[in-house]
């Protein structure tokens, strides 16, 4: 049993440290933009085809690969803030709309080039196994948790200490104050997205190889994602990464005592339980005032 | 000029209709998410058109007429198939119509064919329920998901494969599948069941779930691409657990997606096995993989006796476009087919043989069941 427990932790944290990649990229453009992204799940997607792509057709170096995917994606992210969302600002319902008419775009797009089936991505990674006790994982599976964490150390790196990242918190902390104060707040629009989408691609290319690249592969994560930052608390970051985390880990240990199928209803239900008795999150505060 | 070329082409329909063609209706998924195996169903549909009409067509009352098949792509979705079933009984006028992949989609075209009496021959569809309507018009000629279990548990007990658990699809043909073994088996004989919903690709609580329950033998109930996920997954995980799959895992392609690492030792249920040592599939391997330079495949084989049924039954009725005669010599007929003998029951149903294959350490496969077939390694 407890190596059972060790192993669903370990799963847990896999498929969180995913979560948490769509969950901050999404958390950041909220912060920012004030508006939820539900495309996000679309360009996690994107961001594994671009990483096989470049894996299988242009370079046959997987890490080089994930860089250049979240390169294009991040590209992908300024011509979307450019050409979608900043047209659009001011007007939330229409954002909204906005980003769920690109989840069509995007997905059909995605199978008029690469087609209706699932991609295999044969990284070196998912044939090296790792023993763990009486357990063994593939290497790419501890991969994906351990760069992830290394994103998420970065990031905050990032947004605490360098001069973009204290523009990107002052922007969303209050948009007015900080073109008051001479930030360039549509430049600071960009740079989210940018960073944002590359966040979305890290998460399809990392999974890419252990689960396929299918067009559907976005789904899940982006409704967990959105499931974590509600949890952690709508706009903080800190929130986001705990509770994808958290869903995380909590649906795979459920899976040690009820049925598998029931699976993404545990994963809502704490999410539900969690927000009754703490409704702005783990880590909410209510900097806008909105309630 | 360009008179001459007009009237020339004029002349092209006369041309086409001094051939006399009949026009075979076929339903098969060209895109959507079932595109793979609908590929396995035209290659088998089209070798045997090509078949017929390099021999000048087939006899029927002193005149020979040629097979022309008319292809609609039903994408698995059963709105599609009825329209395309309606379409090629009222539009395309067609006798009799054969294919299908999805279950969901033939039951949505049965009925149709019912209503403007049109023969529907199912070729790959296994949903037991399909034959249980009471549908006269629809007949089946690969074994049903019923049929392929039975071979499978009759074999599993002998081996003494149990506690055996289950991966299995959330939809009809994974629950399905494990309640008809359940019932095969005996409920003391089943361990571990976890379903899955289409889409999910992480299996891992399964696999600790698996470990844990100490099973014999895992059976997984799926298609392809989660089967090659979940084989990874179990056999990267160090479980040496017995496997168990679905004919969708018998093959080169499925192959392709793993290695012969990973799926050595395991036994699937199989409605052809491409190189047994039996004239009849010898022979179509043979003229498949000329044609299409790859190996044969089940779907292909159960498609193309599908069309030589189906052209057989038009010659017994003596008609290419009275399809309630065409039905009565469907029900009547007994042929000789690539896949075994077809005959079919009361209730459309063919009775074919169904194989148990294993994957062999090199990369091919033996037949283990029926005893009768039994060959080593290359043979499956």
């Amino acid at each position: 049993m407890p190596a059972a427990v060790l192993e669903q932790t370990i799963n847990g944290l896999m498929s969180g440290s995913v979560y948490v990649l769509v969950a901050l990229g999404m958390v950041l453009i909220y912060g920012v933009m004030h508006v939820l992204n539900f495309a996000h799940g679309v360009l996690f997607m994107l961001g594994g085809y671009v990483c096989h792509f470049f894996f299988t057709r242009v370079t046959g170096s997987y890490a080089l690969s994930v860089l250049l995917s979240m390169g294009v994606l991040a590209l992908v992210g300024i011509a979307l803030e450019r050409g979608v969302f900043r047209p659009l600002h001011g007007n939330l319902r229409n954002q909204v709309i906005a980003s769920l008419g690109l989840i069509l775009v995007i997905e059909n797009l995605v199978v008029a080039v690469w087609g209706p089936n699932a991609l295999q991505m044969k990284v070196p990674a998912t044939e090296q196994l790792v023993p763990l006790g009486a357990l063994r994982f593939p290497l790419q599976h501890l991969l994906v948790i351990l760069v992830t964490f290394a994103v998420v150390a970065a990031l905050f790196l990032f947004l605490k200490f360098s001069k973009p990242g204290t523009a990107i918190r002052a922007a969303s902390q209050d948009r007015l104050a900080a073109m008051v104060v001479g930030i360039p707040v549509e430049r600071i629009d960009w740079t989210t997205f940018a960073l944002g989408t590359a966040l979305a691609a890290l998460g399809g290319a990392l999974i890419g190889p252990l689960f396929l690249v299918f067009p559907l592969m976005g789904d899940a994560p982006m409704v967990k994602g959105l499931a974590g930052i509600l949890l952690g608390g709508m706009g903080s970051v800190p929130g986001a990464v705990i509770g994808g985390l958290l869903i995380g880990v909590v649906e795979s240990l459920s899976t040690l005592v009820l049925p598998t199928d029931y699976r993404d209803s545990v994963a809502f239900v704490v999410m539900v339980l969690i927000l009754l008795a703490r409704p702005q999150g783990i880590f909410g505060v209510r900097v806008r005032g909105e309630d | 000029m360009l008179r001459v070329l007009a009237a020339l082409l004029s002349l092209l329909p006369a041309f086409a209709l001094a051939q006399e063609k009949v026009t075979v209706g076929i339903v098969t998924s060209l895109s959507g998410p079932m595109a793979a195996p609908g590929k396995f169903q035209m290659n088998g549909f089209r070798l045997a058109e090509e078949e017929i009409n390099s021999a000048g067509g087939f006899a029927l009352g002193g005149r020979k007429y040629l097979v022309d098949l008319k292809a609609y792509d039903t994408r698995a979705n059963p709105a599609e198939g009825a329209s395309a079933m309606q379409r090629l009984a009222t539009v395309d006028k067609a006798p009799v119509v054969l294919g299908e992949l999805h279950s969901g989609v033939a039951a949505a075209e049965a009925p149709i064919a019912r209503d403007y009496g049109v023969p529907l021959v199912l070729t790959i569809p296994t949903g037991p329920g399909l034959t249980e309507q009471g549908n006269p018009f629809l007949f089946r000629v690969n074994a049903n998901n019923d049929q392929l279990t039975q071979a499978l548990a009759d074999f599993v007990a002998r081996q003494g494969w149990t506690p055996l658990a289950f991966i299995a699809w959330n939809n009809d043909a994974g629950r399905g599948g494990v309640n008809g073994m359940k019932k095969l088996l005996g409920e003391s004989k089943i361990g571990y069941i976890g379903y899955f919903n289409v889409g999910e690709v992480d299996f891992a609580s399964h696999v600790s779930n698996i470990r844990a329950g100490s099973a014999r033998a895992v059976m997984l109930l799926m298609d392809e691409e989660p089967g090659s996920l979940a084989i990874r997954q179990i056999r990267d995980a160090g479980l040496k657990t017995q496997l168990i799959g679905t004919l969708a895992m018998g093959s080169d392609r499925f192959l392709k997606r793993l290695d012969a690492d990973r799926l050595e030792g395991m036994v699937q249920y199989n409605a052809f096995p491409p190189n047994a040592a039996v004239p009849r599939i010898r022979a179509f391997s043979d003229r498949y993989r000329k044609k299409y330079g790859e190996e044969a495949h089940g779907f292909a084989a159960q498609s193309y006796d599908g069309l030589m049924l189906a052209v057989a039954a038009m010659q017994r009725a003596g008609t290419v476009t009275d399809g309630r005669k065409i039905r009565d010599a469907l029900a009547a007929i007994e042929h000789d087919g690539v896949i075994g003998r077809i005959r079919f029951d009361s209730k459309g149903q063919a009775h074919p043989p169904v194989y148990v294959t294993q994957w062999c350490a090199n990369g091919s496969r033996r037949i283990l069941f029926p005893e009768s077939l039994k060959a080593d390694c290359g043979a499956g």
